[in-house]
């Protein structure tokens, strides 16, 4: 029997320095899925990691594995670090719970800036990894359909998009309460990230003096400086464009701080100590956090700029509740038609089980009586296939309306199998 | 000395201020268009009001020339605060630096009650006493603005830092305030300079058989007032030494003007002639 268990961790529950640790780019990702799918065969998983959450959505196929220990085991694992670092972090969830959340993170219910349309995309992409890794099965593929249309959905028919300050809007704001203006400015941007990018064009309104687009890979850098029109600057002389530069926009996927506190506060004398705004939007972080106790360093990462962010939340009640109405009808909607298709063969089997035994004994009968017409005959055939279905009624209802507060639909088939003898060849006695 | 009609007039004026300052800062809470309506007038009828003392004390002692005394230079100083204030609102807002400056208008404006009562100084009696007068009097106000901006300049760079997603009241930016703070210290430096050159001058012709001694520098304003020039010399330095740029110079900012309010306070209780 399947069930769906939810592990994971996000901004509410984590901090950065927490989530950074477990977070896992593409790549990682794949690996992750293949391995799990080779310690748990015939589990179903898709891996969702983004700035804002790790999450680990996996069906479980016989005797409830995995477990969620031993999915926090398998991830720590994978990422080399103790699970006991991020217990106290995680949240565990099963069956209509966990439809219920990813239905609210693919509608943005739960991320931190409500409304923001980038998390359906990374729904979307998680999906695509598992599908391409064939990790998502017979209940995670319609799940993550249903959850990318829910997004969809509340996006096109709710106005919580609509008014929202973004991540980038904020960073813009913060560069204005440190800068009067900017055609004197440098703003270096360090990486090639989706969020960078709209940083980048938020940015590009206030005319800059001068935007330095660093990459390792320099191919990416001139594709960034035609976009944004500025220039390519090459990564091997960063810690000179950190003196030229005002404003710092970060996103590589580097896997330690490119930008250490002991490398920047050799440059602040050669910058001349002047104020420097950093936005660090990358995961794991791209700046050492203490850099930001330098004087007339301003350093800003995702966690500071989307608790600004966050404070617009409460001003969109309205859209919000057409939301989590739209997302609660399809997880009442998913949970009925993922039941009543785990229901459909056990009820088929238990109705054809005793309408044989029926069969069986009204056959039994009827040979004693040799005389009996075809159409008493006929009534004796409806009498016992009425009497079945009505035995029968009152625990398939049960069964279809079962209560999930009280038991998962799991237990109540599980209960059936045992009481009405359907297990395995069940049917067939 | 001023009359108490004209006491009265610079008390309604005071009172007209401290209700505008009041409910501008009030506006951070209740902004409304009748708060914002009522503090703009409460201001420009406090300002009326001191102008118009300042004519009457000027008609009464037939004398035109300005900072002629105590009771005249604050009242001077307070005004010229006020059209600073209300001359940056009007051109390139910096939000809540009336917060910071009214308050200084009414002390300003309460000295003049308070000094302006005492019997006065031997007063202008020499150009040099007028340009001295003046340029300390012209660089108070300065340092006023500076000390003011710089007041704002730590409170942004605090809230910067502190990262909570509650910005308060936005004064501006940090790189504005800076340059104003930095346009006030150079201002204020060069008639303080002017002022500390002049009131030498003043000294050694009171009293030619003097010398510039210990006595003179150990003088208490004499004293503060170069520990002023002191202050905001550093403050002038950041263009060479950046190390006294941003938080380093607004905390030397509000110092320096600390000193100065202590500097023409201390004026008043010198014995006359001492400080000029």
């Amino acid at each position: 029997m399947h069930r769906l268990v939810l592990l994971g961790l996000n901004h509410s529950t984590a901090p950065l320095a927490v989530r950074e640790k477990l977070a896992f780019n593409a790549a990682q990702q794949r690996e992750a899925l293949a391995a799990f799918q080779e310690k748990f065969p015939g589990s179903e998983a898709v891996l969702l990691s983004t700035c804002n959450r790790v999450e680990l959505y996996a069906v479980t196929v016989t005797n409830n594995s995995p477990t969620a220990d031993e999915v926090l085991t398998f991830l720590a694992t994978l990422r080399g670090v103790d699970p006991e670092q991020f217990r106290e972090h995680l949240y565990r969830k099963a069956d209509r719970l966990a439809v219920g959340h990813l239905f609210n993170v693919a509608s943005s219910l739960d991320s931190m800036v409500l409304g923001e349309s980038q998390i359906l995309g990374q729904v979307r992409e998680a999906y695509d990894v598992a599908r391409e890794m064939n990790t998502a099965g017979a209940l995670l593929n319609p799940l993550f359909q249903r959850a990318i249309a829910v997004g969809k959905q509340v996006m096109t028919e709710t106005s919580i998009g609509s008014g929202k300050l973004s991540v980038a809007s904020v960073a813009v704001d913060y560069a204005k309460r440190i800068f009067d203006h900017f055609d004197d400015k440098t703003v270096l941007n360090i990486g090639a990230g989706e969020m960078a990018t709209l940083v980048l064009r938020n940015f590009a309104d206030l005319k800059l003096g001068k935007l330095l687009l660093c990459n390792r890979d320099p191919a990416k850098a001139m594709k960034l400086a035609e976009e944004f029109g500025g220039e390519a600057a090459s990564f091997d002389r960063l810690d000179e464009h950190l003196i030229a530069a005002d404003i710092v926009v970060t996103s590589t996927g580097a896997s330690e701080p490119i930008i250490t506190r002991s490398r920047f506060e050799k440059l602040l004398r050669p910058r001349r100590y002047k104020p420097i705004f950093i936005i660090d939007i990358a995961l794991p972080r791209d700046v050492e956090a203490s850099i930001e106790k330098l004087e007339n360093v301003y350093l800003y990462n995702l966690d500071h700029l989307q608790q600004v962010v966050s404070t617009t939340q409460s001003q969109r009640k309205e859209a919000v509740d057409a939301a989590r109405k739209i997302v609660g009808d399809h997880v009442h909607d998913f949970i009925a038609w993922h039941r009543q298709r785990q229901l459909g063969p056990l009820i088929d089997a238990l109705y054809r089980r005793y309408h044989g035994l029926a069969q069986e004994e009204l056959n039994r009968t009827l040979n004693k009586l040799p005389n009996i017409g075809e159409a008493e005959k006929a009534h004796l055939e409806e009498l016992t296939r009425r009497i079945v279905n009505k035995l029968l009624h009152d625990p398939i209802r049960l069964l279809k309306h079962s209560d999930p507060q009280h038991g998962p639909p799991a237990q109540y088939m599980h209960a059936m199998e045992k009481l009405f003898g359907l297990e395995e060849g069940g049917d067939n006695s | 000395m001023p009359t108490t009609g004209q006491l009265a007039l610079l008390i309604l004026s005071i009172a007209l201020f401290a209700i505008g300052g009041t409910l501008s800062v009030a506006r951070t809470w209740w902004d409304k268009a009748i708060v914002r309506l009522v503090a703009k007038h409460c201001v420009y009828w406090g300002l009326t009001s001191a102008v118009a003392v300042l004519i009457w004390h000027s008609s009464l002692r037939a004398r035109w020339l300005p900072l002629d005394d105590n009771f005249d230079a604050l009242i001077w100083l307070g005004i010229l605060l006020t059209l600073f204030v209300l001359y940056v609102q009007a051109t390139r807002p910096i939000v809540g630096i009336d917060f910071f400056l009214m308050p200084v208008v009414v002390l300003l404006l309460i000295a003049a009650a308070v000094f302006g009562r005492h019997k006065p100084h031997v007063y202008v009696v020499r150009t040099w006493d007028w340009v001295h007068r003046a340029s300390a009097y012209g660089g108070a106000v300065a340092f006023a603005v500076a000390g003011a901006v710089g007041a704002m300049y730590l409170i942004t760079n605090a809230r910067l830092r502190r990262k909570n997603g509650k910005p308060g009241i936005l004064f501006g930016s940090l790189e504005r305030l800076e340059h104003l703070t930095r346009i006030s210290v150079t201002l204020g430096f060069a008639l303080l300079t002017i002022g500390l050159i002049t009131g030498m001058i003043i000294f050694l012709q009171r009293d030619p058989e003097s010398r510039l001694g210990a006595h003179w520098f150990l003088n208490p304003t004499v004293l503060l007032a170069f520990c002023v020039w002191v202050i905001y010399a550093l403050v002038l330095h950041a263009p060479i030494n950046p190390t006294f740029r941003g938080r380093k110079a607004a905390m030397l900012s509000i110092l320096g003007f600390v000193l100065m309010i202590a500097t023409i306070v201390a004026v008043q209780y010198m014995p006359a002639g001492g400080g000029h």
